[in-house]
């Protein structure tokens, strides 16, 4: 296995077994996407509409999303209570390598999130989702997952010299669910905001998703009268463009952060 | 022990419980919370209400989560207090104490009660100049005493939580949960009517439930008078909750004295 892959799997695999070990972290992590999709449901109750749609898919995808940005602050904040970050950055391997596994086990956590949300949603609210199209909704999750764990390297880049990385995070959660419109359409928002959501990868991957699951989202779309396909490929291939700028982002972030933080001995101190 | 001393224990214990909290919190960062934590939150919840149910529920929605912005700091600050103090290795000196337990435990809680009514201020101005909440009806004594009871009375739901810190290594997950949950039991996004009828009794077990209804009839212009039966009930809520979680202070304190568990869970 090439030594970049080793690392990625080695973090990954470690990053599973705290999980395992002190699983109740699960708990604050997951229980936000929960409450918000339940509260959504709840004023569902009595609607007509792709509400339903919205609201589970938009849980689910909010689940990936807090759980990678949450876990991208706890890991730095992790190692630093534990006193082990400087032994991490001072391995050969690379920092981000290691954060890039964590990301990713920490994503996948989020997909099982988001498939315990469509368990209650279907369960609890009797809510019917079929996928239209399984092969497409499947890409489309796993490409999103990915576009979340890139992003969660380039916050896990900031939070290394951040003295308050859980905060950040706290503070950053939400937000990003509002931008991305996990929950309602982006055109809601005030146009200004716009922006902010289409260099988001996660904006075009739940549009995918939507797409994926159901033909009658597609009017409410980016790519409305639009070919059905050809409009989820769009947003694949937009996300995908994204989510290279978001490593390649991160490649250079985590390396003006490593030199920072060894040139200037800051690590200790952040 | 006397009186003063008491009143010495209480402000001792409100002034320190606040700087300690610097500790994990900066001001930058507070300031941060402060303003985007409270407007986030309430922004999701309009644009969902907004998106499923149309413009007219925007002043329900972000009435309702101005107040429950309350609970961050009379909750999940009131209990981190107790988290800290163990991870600090502080809590066996805090027990070793002689102070009197009660204005020990109710002066940590106290400054929280006025930071929580600062975010709902900040939160009431985001609901006037972004979201257009008209608060030109409010009855300004009405409100001010809704929320500065909602504080207090949510301090004491902290406080029960905070307890758990001597019987449980992560209490910051109950607190975690508490305040997620009181978004679908207290009537901040949607009436507690629209809950099924089981779970109705828990939202009214809550004082925030109380707090929510009685600011949004203090913004439609409700006097003191008016409200004062909504009031009365959240008061007889949050005192149980204060003597409930004083008890559960006590308690385990005293199976974490004999078991010597203080700082092993």
């Amino acid at each position: 296995m090439p030594q970049v892959l080793r690392v990625i799997y080695s973090a990954f695999r470690m990053a599973m077994l705290h999980w395992i070990a002190d699983p109740q972290w699960v708990i604050p992590n997951i229980i936000a996407p929960f409450i918000f999709t339940a509260v959504a449901l709840t004023l569902f109750q009595g609607s007509t509409g792709p509400f339903g749609l919205y609201a589970v898919l938009g849980g689910g995808m909010m689940g990936m999303w807090g759980n990678t940005l949450y876990s991208s602050g706890y890991a730095i904040e992790f190692e630093k209570w534990q006193g082990t970050l400087e032994e991490v950055i001072a391995a050969p391997s690379k920092l981000m390598h290691v954060i890039a596994g964590r990301s990713v086990s920490n994503a996948l956590f989020g997909l099982v999130n988001m498939f315990a949300v469509l368990a209650i949603a279907a369960l609890g609210f009797k809510i019917q989702l079929g996928i239209a199209n399984p092969l497409l909704f499947t890409v489309s999750l796993v490409l999103t997952l990915l576009s979340v764990s890139a992003l969660g390297l380039i916050f896990a880049s900031a939070f290394v010299l951040s003295r308050s990385a859980l905060t950040l995070t706290n503070g950053l959660e939400i937000p990003l669910y509002i931008i991305s419109g996990s929950m309602f359409p982006v055109a809601l928002l005030p146009f200004w905001i716009h922006p902010a959501a289409y260099i988001l990868g996660p904006t075009w991957g739940i549009d995918a998703i939507r797409l994926a699951t159901s033909q009658e989202y597609a009017s409410q779309s980016f790519w409305n009268g639009m070919n059905w396909n050809t409009a989820i490929l769009l947003d694949l291939t937009i996300m995908s463009l994204i989510t290279l700028g978001y490593a390649a982002l991160a490649t250079v972030l985590f390396k003006m952060v490593e030199t920072r933080a060894r040139t200037q001995g800051t690590l200790v101190e952040a | 022990m006397n009186y003063s001393q008491n009143i010495r224990v209480f402000f001792s214990s409100a002034v320190f419980s606040y700087r300690a909290q610097f500790s994990w919190l900066n001001p930058t960062m507070w300031l941060t919370m402060k303003f985007v934590l409270t407007l986030s939150q309430m922004a999701f919840f309009v644009f969902v209400g907004l998106f499923i149910r149309g413009p007219s529920v925007i002043p329900f929605i972000a009435i309702g989560n101005a107040l429950q912005t309350v609970s961050w700091n009379t909750v999940f600050s009131v209990v981190n207090i107790t988290s800290h103090d163990k991870w600090d290795g502080t809590l066996p000196l805090v027990l070793a104490t002689p102070a009197s337990r009660l204005p020990l435990f109710i002066g940590r809680a106290m400054v929280h009660v006025f930071d929580g009514m600062l975010s709902v201020v900040i939160s009431f101005a985001f609901a006037a100049f972004i979201f257009g909440v008209d608060f030109g009806q409010a009855n300004a004594l009405a409100l001010t005493f809704t929320v500065l009871l909602t504080a207090l009375t949510m301090a004491g739901f902290g406080l029960l939580i905070g307890g758990l810190s001597f019987y449980y290594r992560e209490p910051l997950i109950f607190a975690n949960i508490f305040l997620f949950t009181l978004l679908i039991f207290c009537g901040i996004n949607f009436p507690v009517q629209d809950l099924p009828q089981f779970i109705q009794p828990f939202s009214y077990a809550i004082p925030l439930t109380y707090g929510v209804s009685a600011a949004r009839s203090a913004i439609a212009g409700a006097t003191l008078l008016d409200i004062a039966p909504l009031l009365g009930q959240q008061l007889i809520v949050g005192l149980a909750s204060i003597v409930l979680g004083y008890i559960f202070f006590r308690s385990f304190e005293n199976v974490a004295r004999k078991t010597g568990r203080i700082e092993a869970v």
